[in-house]
């Protein structure tokens, strides 16, 4: 297992997932978000490619109000 | 009411409305979609945050939007760096499906001052990427500059600090940005408190206004939002009709000539 930061909250998760396999382990029904990860934007086409590291720092968004 | 004669163009849409509004802080979701549909906007304002897993009913508030059918422009609000407004903007592109940004790079936490230098620098990879840059920026004409050269078509100075709803501090300096720069698209982007706020932004010249607070803490957010859309008619058609000249004194707008009475009674 392997510990990453996922929106500020620290969770364990499988070691080598992609970040499909994360999304589908961190329980995420809704669609309609984005993924970043140690701050830098991972777009969906490289979701299968990118793989998650012990350590890192995930952030993922979705629509909200705003001004 | 839209001024239908009045079409222009921003970020290759050709629009009819010159009000940009916000989403946030309305009463709730109803009452924002109403207030949006009465101002017959055709650009909203939205944002992303982090999303918790397991919330499986749907995204309530962008559903909302998704259905008014207008365009989105996403914001980068919150960030402090170049590079955080940068991976915000990719996100937000992917998310909403639009190269457009309202850039925010925040300089100060007290008055939610855009800071100059991150705001540029974000600007220069953000036009570089494809993105249509609608950067918030101060009214210093320095910083215009430099955001223009970096390739921002869309300048959106500040009328006053964000949510201050202290109107426009410093219209002097917002009509030496709108004199500098005839071929940008000029936004007074925050500060707007008023609907007389957006009669004096317009009769500047600047091509629309962007307004969230002064709508949305309104007693009655869907009545203000109508005063806005009137207001911001209202002051594009005095700046286009051209107002006249200040005088130093008195002249009689009523002929003179043919006055009853004349000297009798003296």
């Amino acid at each position: 297992m392997i510990k990453v930061s996922v929106n500020g909250e620290i969770k364990e998760l499988p070691k080598g997932l992609n970040v499909s396999q994360m999304i589908e382990a961190l329980n995420y029904k809704t669609k309609g978000f984005a993924v970043a990860i140690n701050t830098t934007f991972v777009s969906i086409k490289s979701y299968e490619e990118t793989i998650i590291n012990d350590g890192d720092t995930i952030d993922i968004l979705a629509p909200v109000q705003g001004g | 009411m839209n001024n239908t004669n009045d079409t222009w163009e921003i970020g290759g849409k050709m629009l009819n409305s010159r009000m940009l509004i916000g989403s946030a802080l309305y009463p709730s979701p109803s009452n924002m979609e109403e207030a949006i549909k009465e101002s017959e906007a055709q650009i909203v304002t939205v944002a992303l945050r982090r999303q918790s897993a397991g919330e499986g009913g749907g995204n309530n508030f962008w559903d909302i939007i998704k259905e008014l059918n207008i365009n989105v422009l996403p914001n980068t609000a919150g960030c402090h760096s170049a590079k955080e407004a940068i991976t915000t903007a990719e996100m937000a592109r992917e998310v909403f499906g639009t190269n457009w940004i309202k850039l925010e790079v925040i300089g100060d936490q007290y008055n939610l001052q855009p800071d100059p230098f991150e705001t540029v620098k974000a600007a220069e990879t953000l036009v570089k990427e494809g993105f249509e840059v609608f950067p918030y920026t101060t009214d210093d004409l320095v910083v215009a500059k430099r955001l223009a050269n970096v390739g921002c078509k869309i300048l959106m100075p500040w009328g006053s600090p964000i949510g201050s709803g202290q109107g426009l501090m410093n219209p002097s300096n917002l009509k030496a940005i709108r004199k500098q720069f005839p071929e940008l698209k000029l936004i007074v982007d925050a500060g707007i408190g008023k609907p007389s706020d957006a009669v004096e932004a317009m009769q500047l010249g600047y091509d629309g206004i962007l307004l969230n607070s002064a709508i949305a803490l309104a007693q009655d957010p869907v009545k203000m939002a109508q005063a806005f859309k009137y207001a911001t008619i209202a002051g594009r058609l005095g700046y286009e009709a051209g107002t006249m000249q200040k005088r130093e004194f008195a002249s009689p707008s009523t002929p003179t000539v043919g006055t009853p009475f004349w000297h009798q009674f003296s």
